[in-house]
């Protein structure tokens, strides 16, 4: 499709004006981490004297490092919580958005409730729990609050979706000659994968980004995350904040979510085929 | 074998263990002091102990306020896994109150009291009994540029007048005015230097109006200056550090960790960096410096209360605290340390002025179990100290009172 | 469509219609499908949620173990007469509504352009993610950090005052929490707004375009009716979540300058002084509080249950 010059300088300009918007303040996070501790404060946005210190410091030490346990902790963690979560939250809406059973406003509302309820006051009789149960300070310690808190949200977006996808697509394919398989392979999944995805990413960064269950919970790097382990980061005195060191590890961990999200944005709106609906 | 493994590792799963030799394994809970410091002290006493305790720690996050909400929960829930706890000089009382740390047996409150000063013993009192080994303390300092002063200031409005003097180019003057547990800190010391303190006793609130008006009135009239950081609504240590570091500063209230700052940050400030008592707000009155540190506490669940204060006992040996000193730049809480020649070279020119300082220092309520509810309302009460009229502090005070009144009976919301 | 009789709901209240075996199969395949996530939110939450109510109706402060006891509503009555809390309120409310009504514009925007762009999708769907994925803490802090006068860079901007101080005063501080609050959401709406935009037939625009419909016809007239679930969704969870504001505002004044939130009161109680009764409170307040606009947003712009087969558009 031919755009003119002029379509293309207008998005030319859109793209570079949401670029900015978006990178801005994560540009000013690189920069500070390059910057040397005498220069952190110096309040420019380009740093004056670049060093990799902050960068090498936090891989320091091998296995101990400061960043590498919480990274990995915390890429498999938010892994395993968003597939089960997925998972759990498809069954659920898919029989909320599909069949006909009473509970279904309960299940609803009661999951809502869940989610609105101040994380703050659930951690403490949670510790308590998990000390007594074992599992304080363990993978399912944390997976399991992930689910509970991202499940609600998972339910709500995929059951938006569910509701808006033409099942009668399934039976007419089945008429055309395919197998059950077959028609919700190649009918029904497509139609849901962008609500799949979508809820995908946004239980990953839940669980990626949560502070208040990971300090709570967790109390060596045996599943320490990152947000929690950045508290424990120190600068050069009790008093000195460890700027550098904590932006770069910002940065750091950022990276396996770009890489997240580069896979799965194709997938959101990889949804309809142009045929699909018009039959 | 796999237990003293994982304890090395410091997971918090192993209490004790007594695999070495007959020894106890004592957990000590303290932040990860940059220095190293502690774990040195650590390791030496470990080894001196001939085999009955090993020392190993478990690291709590940076910040104070998050290292207490670690130790609330787990001491809340009677956890048997802590021994030994790095505290801060604010959390005696409440520590003591709910029954979380044990009183100092009579033996090693002797031995820890030795030449320590009272006003940092008084920072490990509640009900007037000794509940936490002093290890090291902290002071503020007037720190201010030798190329910039002829004359020292004496007092606040002295130090306030030289800088408007200077300039606001130049002549900023750097304090702690976040909201934040160092607003209390600042508030306290000037209430204190003015004659008076904040409670008198465990739910009296004293807090003189003549003496606190006073003090208050300094601290609206310096945020007010043109000579205040502008930033001081949210400045803090580290802010005030960087300020001066940048230049534009000559008069800083800070702690000694300046100085080496200053040292690899910025040479060209270093070179005229020289320090003073922190400034009084009477002149004929000495200035009540402020008083930090960490004390060491027993919990009240350990399973090895003996060794620990054993091993207490030990970390804050002289030799000890001149080694924390050498390796932190953490000032000593025994008086005879000051006078050894080592401490000349880590405190150049100072050393005497940090010893008077903690000697004359007040410490904040922390007798008080409610310390916390203290510190919110003050907070609250203060900040930002751009709202304190230096010509008209009365406004300030009442509602200053108000919240005290109302944290010391522990009421309402703060 | 399923095959299963649609039942009046009259004759399910009374129950006197035979039920199929098809439709018991569907009610069986229906609480068995809910229940892995349904036990998976009780276990967690159950107690910890019963226990919070209960300690909001005792006098119960961890550093003073020899008191407590049932003190009924006292703590409520506590809570609700204090001003602190009312004006807690105030900014919640204010901070809730001016970011969740501009995350909604920005949202929608960058929904469009990123289904539409015709080069670089992969790259703006990426970017704009980013600012969602930076741990929340450090981005409060980085935003922090760039405004403060010493050692930020917006000071030095050309159109701004050197030495501005943007966290000495209410409502600019106030500025600033609200953009690094929209900043680190917007991509929230803009992601499930794209979604339901990709589930939207092109045919449908081609036919209106042929019709004669203008862009902005076809974007209330098409686009917008169709996004409405995705919307909702969006909108729900992100005023939810708006509503429960702390780490921008602890990072950024502390609450000072009169800008707390009604989280920041609650950690204050529950956490600083472990006044359980009062932050429990609190937090039963707050839920309630979250309650009431999730009631609202259901009953009014009909984020209705679905109901399955039979359900309107």
């Amino acid at each position: 499709m031919a755009h003119s010059s002029r379509e293309r300088t207008l998005w030319t300009i859109g793209l570079v004006a949401i670029l900015a918007f978006a990178l801005v303040p994560v540009l000013w996070l690189v920069s500070l981490s390059l910057k040397t501790p005498a220069t952190v404060g110096d309040g420019s946005f380009v740093p004056k004297d670049v060093t990799l210190d902050n960068y090498t410091a936090l891989f320091e030490g091998g296995f101990d490092s400061p960043l590498l346990r919480p990274l990995i902790n915390s890429m498999l963690i938010a892994m395993i919580a968003t597939v089960i979560a997925v998972t759990l939250a498809s069954f659920t809406a898919y029989a909320i958005a599909r069949l006909d059973f009473p509970g279904k406003s309960l299940v609803l509302g009661g999951a809502l409730a869940i989610a609105m309820f101040p994380p703050i006051s659930v951690v403490g009789p949670l510790f308590d729990m998990w000390r007594a149960l074992g599992l304080y300070d363990t993978y399912p310690g944390l997976i399991i609050p992930y689910l509970t808190f991202a499940l609600p949200l998972a339910i709500y977006t995929l059951v938006a979706f569910f509701r808006e996808i033409p099942w009668e697509l399934e039976q007419a394919a089945q008429v055309d000659g395919a197998t059950p398989y077959q028609a919700f392979r190649k009918v029904i999944l497509p139609l849901a994968a962008p609500g799949v995805f979508t809820a995908a990413i946004l239980v990953f960064i839940f669980a990626w980004n949560d502070f208040v269950f990971a300090i709570t919970l967790t109390s060596s790097d045996a599943s320490r995350t990152v947000p929690a382990a950045l508290a424990f980061f120190q600068g050069e005195s009790q008093f000195t904040a460890p700027t550098g060191s904590i932006a770069a590890a910002a940065v750091l961990v950022t990276v396996p979510i770009i890489v997240f999200v580069l896979i799965f944005q194709r997938r959101i709106v990889a949804g309809l085929t142009s045929g699909a609906v018009k039959g | 074998m796999l237990c003293i493994a994982a304890c090395a590792g410091g997971i918090a799963a192993c209490g004790d263990d007594d695999g070495d030799g007959g020894g106890v394994t004592l957990s000590w809970f303290i932040f990860n002091e940059p220095s190293g410091a502690p774990q040195e002290v650590a390791r030496d006493c470990s080894q001196q102990s001939g085999g009955r305790y090993r020392i190993e720690f478990e690291y709590l996050p940076a910040e104070a306020d998050q290292q207490r909400e670690q130790l609330v929960r787990r001491l809340g829930a009677e956890d048997d896994s802590i021994d030994l706890i790095g505290m801060d000089v604010v959390w005696t009382g409440e520590f003591a109150n709910a029954g979380w740390i044990r009183p100092v047996p009579d033996a090693t409150r002797v031995a820890v009291s030795e030449n320590v000063f009272d006003s940092v013993l008084e920072t490990a009192r509640f009900e007037n009994e000794l509940y936490a080994v002093p290890i090291w303390s902290n002071t503020q300092l007037l720190w201010y540029r030798k190329d910039r002063v002829d004359e020292v200031p004496r007092t606040w409005d002295d130090m306030i007048e030289q800088a408007e003097e200077i300039g606001p180019a130049e002549g900023r003057i750097q304090v702690q005015g976040n909201r934040y547990e160092g607003l209390v800190v600042w508030a306290n010391q000037m209430i204190e230097s003015a004659g008076t303190s904040v409670v008198s006793g465990p739910e009296e609130v004293l807090l003189e109006r003549g003496p606190t008006e006073r003090a208050l009135a300094v601290m609206g009239r310096l945020s007010r200056s043109p000579a205040a950081a502008p930033n001081i609504a949210t400045s803090t240590e580290d802010t005030a550090r960087l300020g001066f570091e940048g230049g534009d500063s000559t008069f800083m209230i800070n702690y000694p960790f300046v100085y080496p700052s200053a040292k690899d940050n910025a040479p060209e400030v270093f070179e005229q960096i020289a320090a003073a008592k922190f400034p009084r707000v009477d002149p004929d009155r000495e200035s009540a410096p402020p008083i930090g540190g960490i004390n060491i506490g027993v919990s009240s669940f350990s399973d090895h209360p003996d060794e620990a204060f054993e091993a207490a006992e030990c970390l804050v040996g002289a030799d000890n605290q001149l080694r924390v000193a050498e390796l932190g730049g953490l000032p000593p809480v025994r008086s005879d340390v000051y006078d050894r020649p080592e401490i000349d070279a880590i405190y150049p020119d100072f050393a005497e002025i940090i010893r008077e300082s903690i000697r004359d220092a007040a410490p904040r309520p922390s007798q008080s179990p409610a310390y916390q509810d203290l510190s919110l309302a003050i907070q609250r009460a203060l900040s930002p100290t751009t709202d304190i009229d230096p010509g008209d502090p009365g406004r300030t005070y009442d509602e200053l009172r108000d919240k005290v009144e109302q944290a010391v009976k522990r009421e309402g919301l703060l | 469509m399923s095959t299963a009789p649609a039942r009046t709901p009259a004759a399910r209240k009374a129950g006197r219609a035979p039920r199929s075996d098809r439709t018991r199969d569907e009610r069986r395949l229906g609480l068995l499908l809910c229940a892995p996530a349904v036990v998976a939110m009780l276990l967690v939450t159950a107690y910890p949620i019963i226990y919070a109510v209960v300690l909001s109706v005792q006098q119960i402060d961890l550093r003073f173990p020899e008191e407590g006891g049932f003190v009924g509503f006292d703590n409520y009555v506590s809570v609700l007469s204090s001003e602190l809390w009312w004006q807690g309120v105030f900014n919640t409310v204010l901070i809730t509504v001016i970011s969740v009504s501009i995350e909604l514009v920005l949202g929608m925007i960058l929904a469009l352009v990123m289904h539409r762009a015709i080069f670089g999708r992969g790259l703006i769907r990426t970017a704009v993610l980013i600012p969602y994925g930076i741990v929340t803490v450090v981005a409060a802090f980085a935003w922090f950090f760039a405004f403060d006068p010493g050692s930020g860079f917006v000071n030095n901007l050309p159109l701004v005052a050197d030495d501005k101080a943007w966290f000495g005063e209410r409502f600019s501080s106030f500025a600033v929490i609200i953009m690094a609050e929209v900043w680190k959401t917007t991509p929230f709406m803009a992601l499930l707004l794209l979604a339901g935009l990709a589930t939207i037939d092109e045919g449908l625009y081609e036919a209106a375009k042929v019709d004669g419909a203008s862009a902005w016809q076809r974007f209330t007239r098409i686009t917008l009716p169709l996004l409405k679930p995705a919307l909702l969704v969006a909108l729900l969870f992100r005023t939810l979540d708006a509503f429960r504001v702390f780490d921008s505002i602890f990072v950024m004044t502390g609450g000072s300058q009169d800008t707390e939130s009604v989280s920041i009161l609650g950690y204050n109680q529950l956490i600083s002084r472990l006044n359980l009764g009062l932050g429990s409170a609190v937090s039963v307040l707050i839920f309630l509080m979250v309650l009431v606009i999730a009631v609202m947003f259901v009953r009014f712009l009909g984020a209705a249950v679905p109901a399955g087969q039979g359900a309107k558009r």
